[in-house]
Parts: structure tokens; sequence; C-alpha cells
């Protein structure tokens, strides 16, 4: 497991402006991948990315049959070139009481960034790119096993890893 | 073959791409480029870099399929996903889209578009967007 530096930290909490945005990469168990933009990001416990659950269909039927998953930053990316690799799952209301993933337990991960929109109400996001509603049903999370760097001439050279 | 409107055409050209590959059992690989070049209705060329090359060229060789989405701002502006074939051709991944989707948060998140008539998928990017392209 490798702890996020506290710049990467920054990177994925950027608040005003609309915050930061990534793309999440996942695949099939066929390797057909999927690679979607997400808004509603941040940081769990220095060492887990989450993102808000909000139907995104195709990531979850690749995360329940391949829990694995990239995060890329997108916007702002200036001098963050940085994709962040490991397991990833979504946890959502229902689970069992202990559920577990990957040493964090969904009822407190759900317990923080169950409801977004109370915690962070996406008011700063532009009229016309804001989601009519937050219709929340869950947290993707992402496990950061290693950093890899996206700029061009060392694209994929390991910047961090546990 | 999808075919793409001159607006996704715009926003790929000007702002690139986060492109997704895998290995042929879905380990996942990110390439991130700032600029593509299209031509016809559906093909798609990203430069690449020597790094860049080596980090995909193995997932393309044995499973070509690519999805990806316009990077930078356009990621905020431009909620699209591409699917298609690629190959590696002289420095640049060329990629042939066969899937048009917007990624739009709320109710159209997901919805194909290049199964609509051609007419219909530019008469929702004017009712959903204000712009035809990243600004200048």
């Amino acid at each position: 497991m490798a702890k996020l530096t506290q710049e990467m930290q920054d990177a994925l909490k950027i608040v005003g402006q609309g915050g930061a945005v990534v793309y999440l990469t996942t695949s099939s168990r066929k390797g057909k991948p999927n690679t979607v933009g997400e808004r509603f990001v941040a940081v769990f416990r220095d060492e887990y990315i989450v993102i808000a659950e909000m139907f995104a269909q195709k990531t979850r039927v690749n995360l329940n049959e391949n829990p694995v998953g990239v995060i890329t930053l997108a916007h702002p990316v200036r001098g963050r070139t940085w994709s962040f690799h490991g397991p990833a799952g979504i946890l959502q209301e229902g689970l069992p009481e202990d559920y577990e993933f990957h040493g964090v337990r969904a009822s407190d991960v759900l317990a923080e960034w169950g409801d977004w929109a109370e915690k962070e109400p996406p008011s700063e996001v532009p009229p016309d790119i804001r989601p009519p509603a937050l219709v929340q049903r869950g947290v993707i999370i992402l496990k950061v096993d290693y950093v890899t760097d996206f700029a061009p001439e060392q694209a994929g050279k390991i910047i961090l890893e546990s | 073959m999808a075919k793409l409107t001159l607006r996704m055409k715009n926003w790929l050209e000007g702002t690139g791409a986060h492109i997704g590959t895998a290995t042929p059992d879905g380990i996942p690989t990110v390439v991130v480029v700032d600029k593509a070049k299209t031509s016809g209705d559906a093909e798609v060329r990203f430069a690449l870099s020597v790094a860049q090359i080596e980090q995909i060229q193995q997932n393309i060789a044995r499973n070509p399929q690519v999805a990806f989405g316009p990077g930078s701002i356009g990621s905020i502006r431009a909620a699209y996903q591409f699917k298609g074939q690629a190959r590696i051709e002289a420095q640049e991944l060329v990629v042939a889209v066969d899937e048009i989707y917007s990624t739009k948060p709320g109710p159209e998140a997901g919805l194909r578009l290049d199964n609509l008539p051609f007419e219909s998928i530019e008469q929702f990017e004017k009712t959903r967007w204000r712009d035809s392209g990243p600004p200048r």
C-alpha cells in the first residue's frame, strides 16, 4: 500500500473552481476497458481514493468481475501527471456490518463519504455541467498500490510504491 | 462503425485524451496525450512518445480494445467516452472508433450515442452544451 504524498492529496481535493476531475479506468475480465471522467473525488485515510458512485453502470459491472482500476488526474493537471493503480471496488449501504475492503471497513468509508451532497454540496460546479441531482448509490474506492507518471517522456515510471 | 461529430473531433484534437488499454485478462493501463488528429468518420490518431509506446504496445498487440475520453478541460466540458480498436503505427496510436457514449453526469450518463441517427447526435449535443469545441 502506498501512502499518498501531501501534494497528491491536495491535488485530489482542490476546493473551488469546481474541484478536481479524474478519469477512472476499469476493464472487463476479457480486457474491454472503460474510461470515464469523475468529479466527486476525495482521499480517505491517506491511501485510498474515493469517488461518488452515481450509477456508473459499466464501472460496476467491471469491478464486480475484475476489481482493479487506474485513476488518472485530468484537471487541473499541470505538474500533476499521476496514475494511481490498485484494487478497486464499490461500497454501499446493505453490505454486511463487518465488510472490509483491503483494510478499511465499508461502514467507516460510507459514514464519511456515503452522502457527498451533504458533506460537500456541488454548488461550485457550473450549472451547465452540474448533475441535475447528486444521486449517489455508494462509493467507488481504490486502494493505491503504486503511482506512475503519465507525462509522455516518462510514461509508466513508478514514482511511489509501497 | 461510428461517426464522430464536429464537436467531438474539435474536443479530441484540442485536448487529447486519457486512453485506457488492458491486458487480455483485464489489467488496465492508461496513457494520456494532449492532442489528437481525426480523419474520416471515426479514425482518431494520437502521437505517442517512446515511453508511451513501451507502456502499451504489448497490451495493444494482444488486445486492441481501447476506451478514451477528452483530456484536461475536456474531461469536464466534453463528457464523452469513445471505444474502438487500436493499432500502433509509426509512433501513433490509431483508433477506429466503434462506440460512442455520453458520460454527462445524471440520467444520460452511459447513453449510447453512435446508434442514434447522426442528426439526432448533433441535436443531442446542441441541446446539452453551448460550445462546439474547446476555447481557443
